[in-house]
């Protein structure tokens, strides 16, 4: 058999790790997260890298105007994982759309948006103009810790929240998703506000707030000082947040894009466990950027040891059996 | 649109072939590494996981490059966890390596005259410079503050402007001119700093117009290069360094300011970089 019918025999093997975002058909449940993968064509310099892998792909979130971002020192390593204090550098929204959305190609992947305002204004506007755009949906980004303005104002406030969720409806049809802050004390209560407010999907989570000092100068490592912790060291805590808002959102049928620390296949099919849709990574692709596909690799497997269903409908059949198992025991 | 970027950078499992260790906690790790070793440049550098316990990789410069034999060398000084690591990789242990990363130096025609300075850590891509310019006949100046990691002699090519001294054995060989600086005392080295050399030799040059600067060091070296390249109205080119998170462009975890003439921007150095023009990285404060 020829290499190109070989690899066509497999695709045909290969179950569909297709999923349903509010309502749009995601490829695979793997979402590539934002700030991760700048502006969608970035990660494309990696050969083998390929965007269609990612179900979807969340673009550098996006303000009205263009920011510069914070001084050097940006990122910096931690015991397994990392800081991070870009300061929302990005382009601003006209270049986004006017410049960077028409040289994407949609037909590779699902490309959303990521928008943070300093105002409830702002975040309106910001809806609005991406509401005319080619995006397939708009993520609300309340929860960078690195900006001064906005951010965690809104994120760590249940009620700002929600006001900022229910002025981005008002202004956009376009799939919604409000990307939850973990630095606040009822991430769920958080989501239930937001879910009121008109979300059609969740986010759980963004990065937690953090900081590092170099002991030799005695002063804080990342220029800006505050900084968002991220990779597998979140992974815990960014998991058990997922299971937290699941029980809240999935009576109303609110889809959760569960992330935080992802960087196998097992860590995918535990987010999708505790309750998430789909599964967003970020960190894991700066040290394996090909990660993506191995993780659809290994959901291909899972599916097939599971009995080859859908992947909503495995992860539902085995949290089924293990609640009837006798699951809840706690060591 | 354009996607020439598409699929310029390779992830390898690179097999290190050698590591040899040189005085100071330095070391000169040779890779085999075929996609790497065929489409590395000068100034141009790959993104290591030196260990799996790390969660970010670690940016090397790529010293030398075999494309026949498809190796690359590396020179790195023990600072940290990742260096680390690397120094105590031996043969046939395997390193996943991203790379070649970023757009390197490139040397103006109309500027033959060209001078290259290193220091420390910043060598390596100087050497790789140095020795792809060979045929015409660059002049090199290293400065080091812990023994050079490579073998020094008097040199024997005389170049005006410079004093005799200390030069690289490997250059001497090539037929490129160098000298050494070093405030540690080192023998035959000028006791000073790179840049005192370089003032001499632009000193006595009467065609500044057809002389560039190129440079990789330590910050304050290449905040002084630049100034030198002011002074003298001659452009230089400066690779820098920043902590990096991605190495693709993808996370502006690595971004500096530069002036555009558009105005100030933030540049990847990881993929806009590693070389910058030292007049648009650092140039005169503003009043
Ligand atoms: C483009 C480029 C080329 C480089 N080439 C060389 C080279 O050829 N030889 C060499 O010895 N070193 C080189 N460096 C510096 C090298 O990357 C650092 O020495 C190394 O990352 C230190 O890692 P560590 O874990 O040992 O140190 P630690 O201090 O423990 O590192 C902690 C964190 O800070 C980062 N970090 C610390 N110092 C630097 C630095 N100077 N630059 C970037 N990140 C840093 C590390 O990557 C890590 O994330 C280069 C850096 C860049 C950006
Ligand atoms: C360098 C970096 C930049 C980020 N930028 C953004 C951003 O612009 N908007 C946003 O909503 N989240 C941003 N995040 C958060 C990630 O999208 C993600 O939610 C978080 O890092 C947790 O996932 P991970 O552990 O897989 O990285 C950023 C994270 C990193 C590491
Ligand atoms: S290291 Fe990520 S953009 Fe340069």
């Amino acid at each position: 058999m020829s290499n190109a019918a070989a690899a066509r025999q497999s695709q045909e093997v290969r179950p569909s790790l297709a999923v349903d975002l509010c309502g749009l058909t995601l490829a695979s449940p793997v979402v590539l997260l934002s700030g991760c993968v700048g502006f969608g064509e970035e990660y494309t310099r990696v050969a083998g890298f390929d965007n269609r892998d990612a179900g979807a792909i969340c673009l550098k979130g996006t303000t009205l105007e263009p920011r510069l971002g914070n001084p050097p020192h940006r990122v910096h390593e931690t015991p397994c994982g990392m800081l991070n204090s870009i300061g929302l550098q990005n382009p601003g929204s006209r270049e986004v759309i006017e410049g960077i959305l028409p040289a994407l190609d949609f037909a590779e992947t699902r490309f959303f948006a990521n928008i943070a305002g300093a105002t409830l204004g702002e975040y309106a506007e910001l809806a609005r103009r991406f509401d005319d755009s080619p995006v397939d949906a708009i993520e609300i980004n309340i929860s960078c810790p690195n900006v001064e303005e906005g951010g965690l104002i809104f994120g760590n406030d249940p009620v700002m929240s929600a006001r900022v969720v229910e002025v981005c409806r008002r202004a956009t049809a376009k799939p919604l998703f409000t990307k939850l802050s973990p630095n606040q004390t009822d991430v769920a209560e958080n989501a239930r506000r937001c879910i009121e407010a008109g979300t059609d999907g969740l986010a759980v989570v963004n990065t937690f707030v953090g900081m590092a000092i170099d002991v030799e100068t005695g002063r804080p490592v990342i220029g800006a000082v505050r900084a968002g912790l991220s990779g597998p060291a979140i992974k815990p805590l960014a998991l058990h947040l997922v299971y937290q808002v699941h029980k809240v959102a999935a009576p109303h049928g609110v889809p959760i894009i569960g992330q935080g620390g992802v960087a196998s296949t097992e860590d995918a099919i535990e987010f999708l466990l505790a309750g998430a849709s789909a599964v967003g990574i970020g960190t894991a692709l700066f040290y394996d950027p090909l990660v993506c596909r191995k993780v659809n690799e290994g959901l291909a497997e899972w599916l097939v040891r599971r009995g080859a269903g859908g992947v909503a409908e495995t992860a539902q059949s085995v949290r089924a059996a293990a609640a009837g198992g006798g699951g809840g025991r706690t060591g | 649109m354009s996607r020439a970027h598409r699929g310029t950078i390779f992830l390898e499992e690179a097999e290190v072939i050698e590591n040899d260790r040189r005085p100071a906690g330095q070391h000169v790790l040779r890779m085999r590494s075929p996609a790497v070793a065929a489409r590395a440049e000068p100034g141009s550098f790959v993104h290591l996981r030196c260990g799996a316990s790390l969660a970010m990789r670690r940016p090397m410069s790529v010293m030398r490059a075999d494309r026949a034999e498809g190796w690359f060398d590396l020179l790195f000084k023990e600072v940290g966890a990742g260096t680390g690591l690397l120094a105590r990789c031996g043969r046939g242990d395997r390193l996943s390596v991203l790379g070649p990363i970023g757009r390197g130096f490139s040397p103006s025609p109309e500027r033959p005259r060209r001078l290259l300075l290193g220091g420390g850590v910043g060598i390596p891509p100087i050497v790789f410079l140095a020795e792809h310019l060979a045929a015409s006949r660059p002049v090199v100046l290293m400065g080091s503050e812990v023994p050079f990691p490579f073998d020094l002699r008097p040199s024997s090519i005389p170049e005006a402007g410079l004093p005799a001294g200390a030069a690289l054995g490997c250059l001497e060989a090539a037929g490129v001119p160098s000298r050494t600086a070093s405030r540690a005392g080192l023998p035959g080295c000028f006791d000073g700093l790179v840049t005192d050399l370089a003032r001499g030799w632009l000193g006595v040059r009467s065609s500044r117009q057809r002389v560039e600067l190129f440079a990789c060091g330590p910050e304050p070296m290449l905040r002084a290069v630049a100034e030198l390249g002011r002074e003298f109205g001659v452009p230089s080119q400066l690779a820098l360094e920043e902590h990096m998170a991605c190495g693709t462009g993808g996370c502006a975890g690595c971004n500096v300011l530069v002036r555009t003439p558009a105005g100030p921007a933030m540049k990847r150095v990881c993929v806009d970089g590693p070389v910058f023009d030292g007049a648009s990285v650092f140039g005169a404060a503003t009043p």
